[in-house]
């Protein structure tokens, strides 16, 4: 990215950050047409700069900035609304769009598992503990955001310096082979059963030169996952299970003794009592 | 099809808003959606980086992103619920006392 090419960018991003800073709730100031105007500018401004000075007009790049602005806008109303259900709600927004930006990217199987598992579980959690815990109306710590000043002054410098950067990028050492569009078979799933000249189809293909099953996408991300990652999968696994155990121990309940509880029957006098069976 | 760069840009984008959110807003919930949105845009980045190198390691780590991102919603909101019953509000200034 040119120097040039950057300042925009950087005055981009300083429209977008007046934009937040208007939108976020303070009950004294008016100015929330102002802010959500500056904010939509800001990000067409964005896209615009996107699509004309970092180039990738092509085939697909449309959904593209199409998916982006949704994005953006949508964690932008995620973090300006004044009432936390319509923020999750405009979190599944976002996360949709970004599942399109995942499928754009060839990554088919993170988009449907971003889109189970942020749109369907975490979401549903996020709804439950709100339908426990909040309060009726608006309460003061929806409507008056903490310090918004100094927040998006420190959201505008890490976008920038982040951002300002990107295109300085060294060149891809891309592999020969392309791991996502391998079109050999691989080893112990060829179908090492069937007689040469044989398909699966029952077909003689004998003669004809042999044409294997472009392997899919999810089938390769699960090569990857069980061989080269295979000791984080079982960590992450082991990671879920203490998360669980620790959700459990912090949010249970103590239950005080009922006093009026029959004493529990000693060890061994349920069959001398009782008749087993 | 758009390159890396605009999936960089974008990925900073988003991780400044959520990041925004987090700092200023007060509601505990509003809160950790924001650290979500962050997550967001953090595996908006690993995938463009997998599809420039044309490798998958940058999809698994996405992968792994959502397990992380899968635990810290469930703890934050065990917690969420363990700091109301104590407090009777979701608003993080009743725990300032914290800051010391």
């Amino acid at each position: 990215m040119t120097s040039e090419a950057a300042y925009i960018l950087y005055v981009v991003f300083a429209l977008g950050a007046v934009g937040l800073y208007f939108l976020l709730p303070n009950p004294g100031r008016k100015s929330a047409g102002v802010g959500a105007a500056l904010g939509v500018a800001a990000v067409g401004a964005l896209l615009v700069f996107l699509s004309q000075k970092i180039g990738g007009r092509g085939e697909g790049s449309g959904f593209f900035y199409l998916f982006a602005g949704i994005a953006v806008l949508a964690a932008g109303r995620v973090v300006t609304h004044r009432r936390p259900v319509f923020s999750a709600l405009y979190f599944v927004v976002s996360v949709i769009a970004v599942a399109a930006l995942m499928v754009l990217q060839e990554a088919e199987f993170l988009a449907i598992a971003l889109i189970i598992i942020y749109a369907g579980a975490i979401l549903v959690t996020y709804l439950f503990v709100m339908m426990l815990a909040q309060q009726s109306g608006s309460p003061v710590y929806d409507v008056r955001a903490r310090e918004p000043f100094a927040a998006v002054v420190a959201g505008f410098i890490l976008m920038a310096a982040v951002a300002g950067r990107a295109g300085d990028l060294p060149e891809a050492k891309r592999p020969a082979t392309i791991p996502v569009m391998q079109t050999h078979t691989p080893d112990g799933l060829a179908p090492d059963d069937l007689a040469p000249g044989e398909s699966a189809l029952g077909e003689s293909t004998l003669g004809d030169p042999v044409e294997f099953e472009m392997e899919s996408h999810t089938l390769s991300i699960a090569r990857v996952l069980m061989t080269k990652y295979v000791v984080v999968l079982e960590l992450s696994g082991v990671l879920l299970l203490v998360s669980m155990v620790g959700a459990i121990a912090m949010s249970r309940k103590v239950v005080p003794v009922d006093p009026n509880r029959p004493a529990p029957t000693p060890l061994g006098e349920v069959g001398k009592s009782v008749e087993p069976f | 099809m758009a390159g890396v760069t605009e999936y960089i840009i974008l990925g900073a984008v988003l991780f400044a808003i959520g990041l925004v959110g987090f700092v200023s807003r007060r509601n505990l919930i509003v809160m950790f959606l924001s650290t979500e949105i962050m997550f967001q845009g953090v595996v908006v980045n690993a995938v463009a980086f997998a599809r420039y190198h044309r490798q998958l390691d940058g999809q698994a780590f996405a992968i792994f992103l959502l397990v992380i991102a899968a635990v810290e919603a469930g703890l934050a909101l065990g917690m969420v619920m363990w700091l109301y019953r104590r407090r009777h509000t979701l608003d993080a200034e009743a725990w300032s006392a914290m800051r010391g």
